[in-house]
């Protein structure tokens, strides 16, 4: 479904992800883990896109030049130079990271708005299925989002992402800041959106732990450059991922 | 072959942050050119000038005080649509003082610089707490309101103005001293914002919260922003009055409110050489433009447009960059 080959992006001088390839296939979860800095969250921009937007940004106002050299490939089509709007018509939709939600809008005001350009009855039915993948939410729906708990606002993020029709839904770090028992829901959540809705996650992540045994392929990502690579089951087993993530 | 366009910085500067500056002629010229050439600028170009250009030298300078003093206030995350408020409270002030009490300016100038900003400061202070266009709309209506009441209640003239303030003795001494308090407004300020100070305010802009968060009082920070801001202001208005030997209703008008903005925007924000640079560029334009009639503000418009469009970084930090750093093509792999 998405291919990605050689990626190289930098930040002015500052390489930021060095010949990065991956693929993800229809259908599956798959896990970027790396720790702070690896450049995860640089290959969820790049993605989605929104990399092409902040390189522009930063010229117009002669800040950091961003590089970015490689294929994207998502269904068999280059999208590497896709403005990101055209990139969420084609079906990628991303969650950024620390709950990218409207604070000073109420919880329903939010989906709205990640579904403004899809149909009426569309989006009616997607808020229903939002509703019942996280309860919690529905009691909060005229609340205005800011005043959400940190976890309540993931929901709502991940929630909105839904609302855009996503066929395939990046999270970045969608388990920052949240208890275990609050990660572990949301990893039956990502496990569910896929059984159920038939959605291809591909998740970026420093908590190996909640997450290695959720996925069905993974990529260990270091200052940038791909080290690992395997099911989820090897990398569990892999004793450097063992001393580096599980402490053991 | 991929490439790339890479930027390197020239390696003076990296060294310059010390007394390492002083290590040799290369680094210390380096240091000095950019320095001294507002001061050279300034100062020595003036004498040289018709007295026609002297004169718009002289309100160029005007302006640029203005915005270099609208650069301090959103450093602070102060949003100032009406530097017309300082302006004309300076002006009125001194003019007051020098046509009922017969003050020369030698004493009107300074009284004017620090009462106008002490009052101006007192009118914002209850706006203090609000943030951006709250504030921004309060200096706005603030300088309409004064002029307003000056015409209502007939007091200071009225519309008629103070008229036959004392002047300069000569117009060459009023162009040295707006230059010489253009250069202080510009190197004090930037000195003010190199400093630990400088940090707490640009946190303010930045992040208040996070500022509150640390132990320290934000108003009364924003109070003292304000406060040497409107001073500056105020004394812009002080010497345009005594200039201009008139104090009257057009100092609150909208051009001293626009044009530093204007400035700002086109030299650069948050570096106050870029409003100054903005102010020296923007004024002399439109005494140029004059020839075409009624269509210099046609020209004059578009030429903001084109610029904020091509350049919306602004001059000085552009020039600063290339100043400082090298670029080079390398190559991939």
């Amino acid at each position: 479904m998405l291919s990605v080959n050689n990626l190289m992006v930098f930040f002015e001088n500052a390489l930021a992800l060095n010949d990065f390839s991956m693929e993800v296939k229809k259908g599956q979860i798959v896990g970027v883990i790396g720790s702070n800095s690896a450049g995860k969250t640089t290959l969820m921009n790049t993605l989605s896109g929104l990399i092409i937007d902040m390189r522009i940004k930063e010229k117009r106002r002669g800040g950091e030049r961003i590089t970015v050299y490689g294929e994207i490939i998502f269904d068999g089509e280059d999208i590497s130079e896709t403005r990101p709007n055209e990139r969420v018509k084609k079906g990628i939709v991303l969650c950024r990271e620390r709950h990218p939600i409207f604070p000073e809008s109420s919880v329903n005001e939010n989906l709205k708005i990640s579904g403004y350009l899809r149909n009426r009855s569309q989006v009616r039915d997607i808020t229903q299925q939002v509703f019942e993948l996280f309860p919690a939410l529905v009691d909060l729906k005229s609340r205005k989002a800011g005043f959400l708990s940190g976890g309540e606002q993931q929901m709502l993020a991940i929630g909105m992402a839904l609302v855009a029709g996503p066929r395939l839904l990046l999270l970045d770090e969608p388990l920052l800041g949240l208890s275990p028992m609050m990660q572990n829901l949301f990893v039956d959540c990502i496990k569910s959106l896929r059984s159920e809705s038939g959605i291809t996650v591909l998740l970026s992540e420093q908590f190996a732990r909640p997450v290695l045994p959720m996925i069905d392929h993974g990529y260990v990502i270091e200052n940038g450059m791909l080290t690992l690579a395997g099911t989820g089951q090897e990398l569990m087993d892999n004793p450097e991922i063992k001393a580096a993530y599980f402490g053991v | 072959m991929k490439k790339r366009k890479e930027r390197i910085d020239r390696g003076i500067k990296a060294r310059s942050e010390d007394i390492f500056a002083l290590s040799s002629y290369r680094e210390m010229l380096y240091l000095l050119v950019p320095r001294a050439i507002p001061v050279v600028g300034l100062l020595g170009v003036a004498p040289f000038l018709s007295p026609y250009w002297q004169e718009v030298f002289i309100s160029t300078s005007i302006y640029a005080l203005l915005a270099i003093s609208w650069d301090l206030l959103i450093s602070a995350g102060l949003v100032s649509l009406g530097q017309s408020l300082f302006y004309g409270i300076g002006s009125y002030i001194a003019g007051a003082l020098n046509h009922y009490c017969g003050w020369s300016p030698l004493f009107t100038i300074p009284v004017a610089a620090l009462g106008g900003g002490l009052l101006c400061t007192v009118l914002l202070l209850p706006v203090l707490r609000l943030r951006g266009i709250y504030f921004a709309m309060v200096m706005l209506v603030l300088p309409l309101m004064l002029s307003r009441l000056v015409e209502a209640t007939r007091i200071l003239g009225g519309t008629e103005g103070l008229p036959g303030l004392t002047p300069f003795p000569n117009q060459l001494i009023a162009l040295y001293v707006v230059q010489l308090a253009v250069l202080a407004a510009l190197f004090g300020f930037r000195r003010i914002m190199a400093s630990d100070y400088g940090l707490v305010v640009k946190g303010i802009n930045d992040n208040d919260r996070s500022v509150m968060s640390a132990g320290i009082n934000i108003y009364l920070y924003k109070t003292q922003i304000l406060f040497i801001g409107a001073s500056v202001g105020s004394f812009a208005g002080a010497l345009g009055t005594h200039i201009d030997m008139f104090a009257g209703m057009p100092g609150f008008a909208l051009d001293y409110a626009i044009m530093p903005i204007a400035a700002a925007v086109v030299g650069g924000m948050r570096t106050f050489v870029g409003p100054m640079l903005g102010a020296f560029l923007l004024v002399p334009l439109s005494e140029i433009l004059r020839a075409l009639g009624a269509l210099r503000i046609v020209f004059y418009g578009l030429f903001l447009v084109v610029f904020i469009v091509a350049l919306p970084e602004g001059i000085f930090p552009y020039v600063q960059r290339k100043y400082h750093q090298l670029e080079r093509w390398v190559e991939l792999e």
